[in-house]
């Protein structure tokens, strides 16, 4: 098998490797919240702030054609993920259950920030020339959208230290915000700062949907942060159980995926959202199952 | 001399671009370990007057006090125990019914910190008290509407509060829940003399908890007849959206007394739309309402019975 070839291979396990370890953390920090975001019904919410980080790259565009950014550097990726996280503060601050639903703030955000991007980085073209500097001709993909097996050791480093972020945020602010994620207005009555809970939540959001963009592509962080919690929350209806389900459910989606990859020879990101799809279907199919089966027990007990 | 739980004086609210105000002028006591219970149509300013009462809602004007301190401070602090009209969450949320009572003591507690013994046993005692301990390891998605409520009184009793504030709580439940709950809240205000604050537009969830009733209406339908409210009358009141009913559109004040106090009560205010109502714990309900006003005459009112 291909794939036994390139991690015995030390020369590819050079290759293969940062993109693998920047993958599992993409994966571990997308299991911990995916179920969140499913309850939550924040589905699109990865879509949204991947695509309001149009809006990002136009601001990098234009600080860059002022001479004020350095293309390419860590400046412009910070640009661009402090925009993320101002979007996704956007999203959840200004949604209103009643008039102004998260779906709807979430596409707002999505075509308002890809408008401003697209002026913003025709706009810089112009600027560039004005300021004397070269202008820039990169597309938006390869600033934006980056691939398991491209990832690096600054993707690696990135991923981690997300991770961390994640982890410990969870930790810290675990009973609160599974109180306000169950039942927000009863949370905000018993004293629970819900609006803060609902920052807390945006923010790690963004931050994860930011990393997996860089590490895995636009398409599998979507992927990474609903498949994952709709196939456990289809297995089970325990906190524990549900999250750990989550968490294999990527590994094995991104493992999978990677295998496939190699031996068919095709594109990375779409092998892993076809596993993580197939995983679900069958996890739907077995709850279906079972719970048919539970209610043919019942009634033959009755 | 009485410690008062709850006090309201002169509370109005306007919603935001709204012409006339949700409440007005609402003046309400409610003594240490009595049992209100709050009655009126929807629409009648009832949630408006909880959502002030937790501290969600800034009165436009006058002044609210919990225990002595404000409403937020009074929420920030723990004293109000909410038991919501219906669950908002997702079904699917995986936690048992246990675990999500436990978050209504834990939630405060720092993340590193361990569930301490006596809040572990007080969870377990609510559980037992409210009899959701039946159910307590089944996932919260799988209640039927009266366990439900059992489990979110369960949850709110969990967090040690002074006063227990329920918002509709016959909504989605069936005739042998209802039947229980009467008994359940009598067991509740007996064995921890919580205050219970009851929001409604159910005649029979006022009754089955209250020893004192409000009325609280903007809009409330008047039957100006000699013979005040009769039984026919009531039906028909609680059987319909009182704000769609035409009615008094004055200013509508709330005030509660005991059912034995009612004689000596004065409610020669005179004011169009000021109509109040008290159940007696046995299960008779009295609804004072003013007849029509006579000019430069305090309009006399006529008090019914009607068993419940």
């Amino acid at each position: 098998m291909q794939i036994a070839r390139f991690l015995s291979d030390p020369m590819m396990r050079e290759i293969y490797l940062p993109g693998t370890l920047a993958g599992l953390c993409t994966v571990l920090m997308c299991g911990l919240l995916s179920p969140l975001v499913v309850v939550k019904r924040l589905g699109f919410i990865g879509q949204g702030i991947s695509h309001s980080a149009f809006g990002g790259v136009g601001v990098a565009a234009m600080l860059a054609a002022m001479g004020l950014l350095t293309t390419g550097g860590v400046g412009e990726f910070a640009v661009i993920a402090i925009f993320c996280i101002a979007a996704a503060l956007g999203m959840g601050l200004l949604a209103d259950r009643k008039r102004t639903p998260e779906d709807t703030t979430i596409g707002l955000f999505l075509v308002g920030s890809m408008a401003a991007g697209a002026l913003l980085v025709a706009m810089a073209r112009g600027q560039a020339a004005r300021f004397g500097n070269r202008p820039d001709t990169r597309s938006w993909e390869s600033i934006l959208f980056g691939s398991v097996m491209g990832a690096g050791r600054a993707e690696v480093v990135l991923a981690a230290s997300v991770l961390a972020i994640v982890l410990i945020a969870m930790f810290i602010m675990r009973r609160p915000l599974l109180f306000w994620a169950f039942d927000e207005d009863a949370a905000r009555a018993f004293g629970v700062r819900a609006r803060g809970m609902r920052i807390v939540l945006m923010v790690l959001l963004a931050l994860v949907v930011v990393t997996a963009m860089k590490t895995a592509g636009v398409v599998l962080a979507s992927a990474l942060l609903v498949l994952p919690g709709a196939t456990a929350l289809r297995l089970s209806q325990r906190l524990i159980p549900v999250t750990l389900i989550s968490i294999a459910c990527g590994l094995i989606g991104l493992l999978g995926g990677l295998t496939l990859s190699v031996e068919q020879n095709q594109q990375p990101g779409p092998c892993v959202v076809l596993v993580m799809a197939a995983i679900f279907t069958v996890a739907m199919a077995w709850s279906a199952f079972a719970r048919r089966g539970s209610a043919t027990s019942a009634a033959s007990a009755a | 001399m009485t410690e008062t739980a709850v006090q309201l004086e002169s509370v109005s609210y306007t919603y935001p671009g709204a012409d006339a105000p949700a409440i007005e002028n609402i003046q309400l006591v409610v003594p240490v370990g009595s049992r209100l219970g709050i009655l009126g149509p929807n629409g009648g300013g009832k949630s408006t007057l909880l959502k002030i009462a937790l501290g969600l809602l800034q009165p436009t004007s006058g002044r609210v006090s919990i225990f002595g301190r404000s409403a937020a401070e009074a929420r920030r602090d723990g004293l109000i125990g909410y038991v919501p009209q219906k669950v908002e969450a997702e079904l699917a949320f995986p936690m048992s019914v246990r675990e999500i009572v436990a978050l209504g003591a834990t939630w405060r507690l720092p993340s590193w910190k361990p569930v301490p013994r006596d809040v572990k046993a007080r969870i377990e005692e609510m559980l037992t008290l409210t009899g959701a301990s039946e159910f307590a390891d089944r996932p919260i998605g799988t209640l039927s509407g009266g366990q439900m409520q059992r489990a979110m009184i369960a949850r709110a009793l969990a967090a040690s509060p002074r006063i227990l504030a329920m918002d509709e709580p016959m909504v989605g439940i069936d005739a042998a829940g209802q039947q229980q709950f009467a008994a359940l809240l009598d067991r509740i205000h007996r064995t921890l003399n919580v205050t219970i604050l009851i929001i409604s537009h159910d005649l029979r969830a006022i009754a089955a908890g209250s020893d004192r009733v409000a009325c609280l209406a903007r809009k409330l339908h008047s039957h100006v007849s000699p013979e005040g409210l009769t039984p026919q009358v009531l039906a028909e009141l609680f059987s319909h959206d009182l704000a769609g009913i035409t009615g008094m559109t004055g200013p509508v004040h709330v005030h509660a007394h005991r059912a034995t106090e009612c004689c000596e009560h004065d409610h020669g205010s005179g004011v169009a739309g000021h109509t109040h109502s008290h159940a007696h714990p046995t299960g008779n309900l009295t609804i004072s309402a003013p007849s029509k006003p006579t000019s430069g005459k305090e309009p006399p009112h006529a008090d019914r019975s009607v068993p419940l």
